[in-house]
């Protein structure tokens, strides 16, 4: 038999390298429908990840508040961070408020971590810089209105409060601190002084405050009492982020964790419409060219009738000619596959960094399945155009024009 | 003994009687030419004798067998043992050079052989042409190709039909020569042509005219 | 002649026409609902968007100046508020149609059993009907839309339409847990202005300051504050495009663009010329954009209508090189009956005319059956995934058609070349 083998390969390969101009036009079907299927297959499994960061834009979707009323500790925000996966984890930021006067008049002092500020709400447009030390302060534009204030300018928020036996004062300025003569108790003005680093507009709440560093603040107040809410962005799905908050509140003490019901909801809804768009758009799209292999490859074959009728004619049995003509288009499908798997890897990659700006996941499961559905569409679409020229009467065929 | 023998054969396509109970018989080794115009029925009787179809009715006795009542397999199996085919338009694979061509009938026949392909080649005198492909041999080539691939597997019979029909007189003498020296070598040759140069030259002569046989005389001027 | 030999080779041809045309339909269709979702698409996503709720809030004008003066100290309020026939003004804008949503507010402190609660006025799903300059203009709009987010976990939505009067009120969870309120409870809401028995037609879940405040409609919060046919605030939902140049050009002032430019942003849905149009159409008024809505659905929706693109223009590659594929193998196949045209003394010219007629007629045919599969594809599209119908672009089909006549064109190509340097000896001998 392996006489036979070999003349079969012989036949094969002949086939496939002597009759380049068409085996081209095949393999090029072939290779486009690869191309399709690990490429939309790729992207299909990546858009829900680079999509998911695409909605961090919306901000937060996490907000720890005390569970007691009182304020979060550093060490339980860091004890509630490390039930986000780190990679999902796009960062937090603490707030503090103080109400405070500014010209006599309330308003309300808010310590953050300018770092991080926009990874939480990246939403922020600021008019001049982010402030970067202290002594800076971002200032709400409903603020910056009321009190005519602009980039530059400064202003000196005033806390003014009763000394207590208890407290520390040494670090004040004198001036700051004065006597009543009357009551003989002590009492203190003490003065921030700011300098507006930038205008901030949202358009929602976040523009009735003035924005200061946490240490300005600490100093401010003389207090270091924690943080009333720690916004969270993190890149998971509701469902996910649900598992995470439900370990938290059970086992961070002190730390109540919710979702941002608004933005989490809205996700959900519009991701997986999107998720299904493109599922729905890959499968339609794959249909259509897996088709189009299907009768680019029916038309190679029946260009070949009388060839078929030939063999036949020389006496070939039915099967043997299927599996002549099956092995050419297996081996077509096979090498299709392989180099329109890494094409549609290519592909993946290129859409995905102009628009994610990131690199595509690669899956290396898409390759085996593109080379297989690849060899299987190919041997479908052979077979069938192979079934009827087999059926011709070879006499038919080498008489015919 | 007769090698062939076709017994009140008729071929009906619905009205046209395309061979009226027709009876022929073959020796071994003799080189008869089917003549007629076209419609005669030459191309039906070819099919017939080559088991390439079957008749409506009568029998068909090949080596002391009746081949009517086979299976398609059977006479699949049957045709590729017994008969080699040369054809007007030699029929070769257009990706396969010569001797590949030549391999390609033992290849369905029993056991591919390199060097037997290359010998046959040699037979028809084109050893050195082995490995050209078909579009780079001339049409005289060509067929002397599709001849040394009807002799490869030692059929019982050469069938050719029309096989100078697309050649010019030199390759057509050369292909006849070559018909010359198989009869010497005592191979059975059936030829359908309507060329009478072609014709001539074979042992006996048979005429085919509206489906039945109008003439089958021994060749007078046959030169042995 | 020249006809009759195109509609003979039809004739005789026609099952491999049939399958050129047949691929040209799969492509051209690939084509065409690619390219319809791929328009539609922002629009689309923009719809889904929505459930963000508003991008756009509209407060009185001076209120943007003073009113957060007192914020602190609620009772010491001045309050402005923007009367009730205003909010009819925004549908008569230029992009009315872009208005998905809007709702009026009206907050005020008031108590229940002694305890301070915030209340909230608003429109739940209110019938507007507003006639300006003898133009009718109607909408159902209000915040159930505007709070997509909301679970009830008690009761049901309130229901303008169907409830009789205007004494209801929904509850937040948290609120609803201090007050011990369900749904189907009533309770007696006071202020300074009097008070008012209400029925809890439902308790929701928010995940923000909400859940702790109660909401009813705004007839009943005017009565409560005092201000009747007044509203101190509106929440509006647009359809935007998402910001460019010009719109952060025009952002910083208006007055500072040229007159084409003005034009264009006035005539392009950016959020910036919408809340320029409200402000237009109620002068009293000041509308400004949420960012963190705004911004966001910018993003989404350039990211989205970019992978469309992209996954769009692959499957055109694709198309294209299917379509031209099979044309070339088509042609190639028909060298034997070209050359015999060309050993009768056919020209190449006259052969090359007739096999691109053939052909092109073929694509043409194609392409029609193509547009329509096409037309279906996109609408299956449409329905599963947004539920809504996709609205097909003129352009396209113009677009498909050129499209199938290049590439049928560029598919023919080689064989064409082929045609003009065969010999016709060589196909006729050749045999096969």
């Amino acid at each position: 038999m392996n006489k036979k083998h070999r003349m079969f390969i012989r036949m094969v390969m002949a086939s496939l390298l002597r009759r380049r101009s068409r085996m081209i036009v095949a393999l090029l079907a072939i290779v486009v429908g690869a191309t399709i299927l690990s490429g939309l297959g790729m992207i299909y499994y990546d858009v829900p990840r680079q999509m998911s960061a695409q909605f961090r834009s919306y901000g937060a979707n996490v907000i720890l508040t005390p569970s007691d009323g009182t304020a979060l500790k550093d060490s339980a925000v860091n004890q509630s961070m490390a039930f986000f996966p780190s990679e999902q984890l796009e960062g937090y930021t603490p707030y503090r408020y103080e109400n405070t006067k500014l010209h006599n008049l309330p308003v309300t002092l808010a310590g953050t971590d300018f770092a991080s500020v926009l990874k939480t709400s990246p939403y922020w447009h600021i008019a001049g810089t982010l402030p970067n030390q202290n002594g800076q302060t971002l200032v709400g534009k409903h603020i910056a209105e009321q009190f005519g204030l602009r980039v530059g300018d400064s202003l000196e928020p005033i806390n003014s409060f009763e000394v207590t036996e208890d407290m520390d004062v040494t670090a004040l300025l004198p001036e700051e601190v004065y006597t009543d003569p009357a009551t003989g108790e002590r009492y203190c003005d003490h003065i921030l002084s700011l300098t507006v680093a930038g205008i901030l507009e949202t358009g929602g709440s976040e523009e009735d405050y003035i924005y200061v560093t946490l240490s300005d603040l600490k100093d401010f107040t003389l207090t270091d009492r924690g943080y009333d809410i720690v916004e969270v962005s993190a890149a998971a799905r509701e469902d996910a982020l649900k598992g995470y908050l439900t370990a938290i509140n059970q086992q961070v003490s002190g730390v109540s964790a919710k979702v941002v019901k608004r933005v989490t909801a809205s996700e959900s809804t519009v991701l997986s419409k999107l998720e299904s768009l493109v599922l729905i758009v890959t499968i339609v799209v794959l249909a259509l060219t897996m088709i189009c292999v299907a009768t680019t490859m029916m038309a190679v074959i029946t260009e070949r009738r009388r060839e078929i009728g030939l063999r036949k004619a020389l006496g070939a049995l039915d099967s043997s000619i299927v599996a002549e003509f099956l092995s050419e288009g297996l081996v077509l499908g096979g090498i299709g596959g392989l180099i329109g798997s890494i094409l549609g890897y290519l592909f993946a990659d290129v859409v995905s960094m102009n628009v994610f700006s990131s690199a595509i996941t690669f899956r290396p499961l898409l390759l085996p399945i593109t080379i297989v559905v690849s060899v299987v569409v190919t041997g479908l679409a052979c077979l069938i155009p192979i079934r009827s020229a087999v059926d011709v009467d070879p006499a038919l065929v080498l008489k015919g024009e | 003994m007769s090698l062939l023998e076709l017994k009140d054969i008729s071929k009906i396509y619905g009205n046209l009687h395309a061979l009226d109970h027709v009876n022929l018989t073959v020796d071994q080794g003799e080189w008869i030419a089917i003549m007629g115009p076209s419609g005669s029925g030459k191309s039906t009787m070819m099919n017939i004798i080559s088991c390439m179809d079957k008749p409506t009715t009568g029998q068909v006795i090949f080596d002391g067998r009746d081949i009517t009542k086979d299976s398609r397999r059977k006479l699949t199996e049957f045709h590729r043992d017994k008969i080699g085919l040369v054809f007007q338009q030699f029929h070769l694979i257009n990706y396969l050079n010569a001797v590949e061509n030549v391999m390609v009938a033992q290849y369905y026949h029993s056991m591919p052989d390199e060097k037997e392909a290359l010998e046959a080649l040699e037979r028809v005198g084109l050893k050195d042409r082995a490995k050209h492909l078909p579009s780079q041999l001339s049409g005289g080539e060509q067929q002397r190709v599709c001849i040394a691939r009807a002799l490869i597997n030692s059929p019982s019979l050469i069938l050719a039909d029309e096989p100078t029909g697309n050649l010019d007189e030199a390759n057509e003498n050369i292909v006849l020569d070559l018909f010359r020296q198989l009869h010497k070598e005592g191979t059975s040759l059936i030829v359908v042509t309507h060329d009478p140069e072609v014709g001539e030259v074979a042992q006996r002569i048979v005429r085919l005219e509206h489906g039945k046989i109008a003439s089958d005389k021994k060749n007078e001027q046959f030169a042995e | 002649m020249f006809f009759r030999m195109i509609t003979g080779a039809f004739r005789r041809q026609w099952k491999k026409m049939l399958m050129i045309a047949m691929t040209v339909a799969l492509g051209a269709s690939i084509a065409t609902a690619m390219l319809n979702v791929m328009l539609s698409v922002g629009d689309k996503i923009n719809e889904e968007l929505k459930a963000y709720g508003s991008n756009i809030t509209v407060v009185p004008r001076s209120e943007a100046v003073i009113s957060h003066l007192y914020d602190v100290d609620e009772t010491e309020e001045q309050a402005e508020y923007l009367p009730e026939e205003t909010l009819g003004e925004f549908l008569t804008i230029f992009w009315a149609n872009n208005i998905v949503d809007f709702t009026p507010l009206l907050d005020t402190p008031a108590t229940v059993n002694g305890q301070e609660v915030p209340v909230v006025g608003a429109w739940f799903d209110h019938h507007l009907a507003f006639v300006k300059k003898g133009t009718t203009y109607e909408r159902n709009t209000g915040i159930i839309n505007l709070r997509s987010w909301w679970d009830i976990t008690d009761g049901t939505w309130l229901d303008e339409a169907k409830l009789k009067g205007d004494r209801y009120a929904m509850v937040g969870q948290k609120l609803a847990a201090t007050l011990s309120l369900k749904a189907g409870d009533t309770f007696t809401v006071a202020t300074d202005h009097g008070t008012e028995t209400l029925t809890v037609t439902g308790i929701f879940e928010s995940g923000d300051d909400e859940e702790g405040m109660l909401f009813t409609t705004l007839s009943t919060a005017q009565r409560l504050t005092g201000a009747e046919g007044q509203y101190k605030k509106a929440e509006v939902s647009a359809i935007t495009s998402p910001d460019d140049e010009l719109a952060v050009k025009a952002a910083k002032n208006p007055d500072l663009l040229t007159g084409d430019e003005y034009d264009l942003w006035y005539c392009t849905a950016y959020v910036s010329s919408i809340c320029f149009q409200i402000q237009e159409a109620i002068p009293q008024a000041s509308a400004s954009a949420v960012r963190q809505i705004a911004d966001s659905e910018g993003k989404i929706l350039e990211k989205t209508e970019l992978l469309m693109a992209l996954i769009t223009l692959m499957s055109l590659i694709g198309a294209t090189l299917g379509i031209s594929n099979l044309v070339t193998s088509g042609v190639m196949e028909r060298s034997a009956e070209l050359a015999l045209m060309k050993a009768v003394g056919a020209k190449n010219g006259q052969i090359t005319r007739l096999i691109l007629t053939e052909i092109i007629l073929t694509a043409l045919v194609g392409a029609a059956v193509g547009y329509f599969m096409g037309y279906a594809f996109a609408q299956i599209i449409g329905q599963r995934v947004f539920s809504s119908s996709i609205e097909m672009s003129g352009m396209v089909a113009f677009l498909v058609t050129i499209l199938v006549i290049a590439v049928t064109l560029v598919g023919s190509l080689p064989a064409v070349r082929m045609i003009l340097r065969l010999r016709p000896s060589e196909v006729l001998h050749g045999g096969h």
